[in-house]
């Protein structure tokens, strides 16, 4: 099963995911994951939005807006979000098998 | 195969940053479409279903790669024994070459123990069966001596 998230807002369920069509939507619209560091004023409210493509493709962006400005937890949200929509493309492959030769990394945090 | 395939064409792995001759998602996403087609996953499905769907779709090919390996395997196995069973006809200076017979039947490709013991009682059977038909001619041929032998008696008895 695919990443998603869900969550109630004035009595409509909704459910965020990513498809391969939902993610080349949104770069026709011009969105570019890499400028979430860069831009994120604009990318990441342009990234929620486009969770919405999968599911609720025709619920207006001023909705879309009021939502996001009453979610909690940014943060979190936003790697969940890039967790997901990098997802459509780490499912087209396999992971490498672990085995000798193969370079471990550790994160700091 | 297919996660070599598919592994190829991806042009980020382990985390490295995008330059500007990096592919976008959408291409990378038609870069390995025609792969995904090639393994029976539906257009539809590739775009708009579950994106983990792909995974389960490179599992059910290397699945049916193996099944069909295994089969070609069997198959060599069954030309293999028949190549054995008819190699005395093959031998040239053999005065009567008597080929073996083919097995008749399959084999058991699934080990299961019902399976087992209905090959086992069917064999018990026929060898039943053939003991009963030796027993019945041989009854035949014993009962038709002894009325020989009973018709000689009392035509000897007859003439004396």
């Amino acid at each position: 099963m695919a990443k998603t998230i869900t969550f109630n807002f004035e009595g409509t369920e909704y459910t965020l995911e990513f498809t391969r069509a939902s993610v080349a939507t949104l770069e026709k619209q011009g969105f570019n994951i890499n400028d979430i560091a860069d831009k994120p004023l604009t990318t990441l409210p342009a990234l929620f939005a486009g969770a919405f493509i999968a599911h609720h493709r025709f619920v207006k962006r001023e909705v879309i807006d009021r939502i996001f400005e009453k979610i909690t937890n940014k943060k979190d949200l936003v790697m969940k979000l890039a967790e997901m929509y990098n997802e459509t493309i780490e499912s087209l492959v396999d992971e490498p098998e672990e085995s000798e030769g193969k370079l471990e990394w550790v994160a700091s945090w | 195969m297919g996660s070599e395939l598919v592994g190829d064409s991806l042009p980020h792995r382990g985390g490295g940053s995008m330059d500007s001759t990096a592919l976008s998602y959408t291409e990378v996403f038609y870069n390995h479409l025609p792969y995904y087609l090639a393994i029976g996953m539906p257009n539809d499905l590739f775009w708009n279903g579950d994106c983990r769907l792909t995974e389960s779709y490179r599992k059910a090919y290397e699945i049916k790669r193996k099944q069909l390996n295994q089969e070609l395997w069997l198959q060599g196995m069954y030309f293999y024994e028949a190549l054995c069973d008819a190699s005395p006809l093959l031998q040239p200076f053999a005065k009567k070459p008597k080929p073996l017979p083919y097995p008749s039947e399959p084999y058991a490709i699934t080990i299961k123990k019902e399976e087992i013991e209905e090959k086992q009682r069917r064999q018990e059977q026929l060898k039943y069966e053939k003991a009963k038909a030796k027993m019945a001619s041989w009854a035949v041929k014993t009962n038709a001596q002894l009325a020989v032998r009973a018709g000689k008696e009392v035509n000897d008895g007859q003439h004396h």
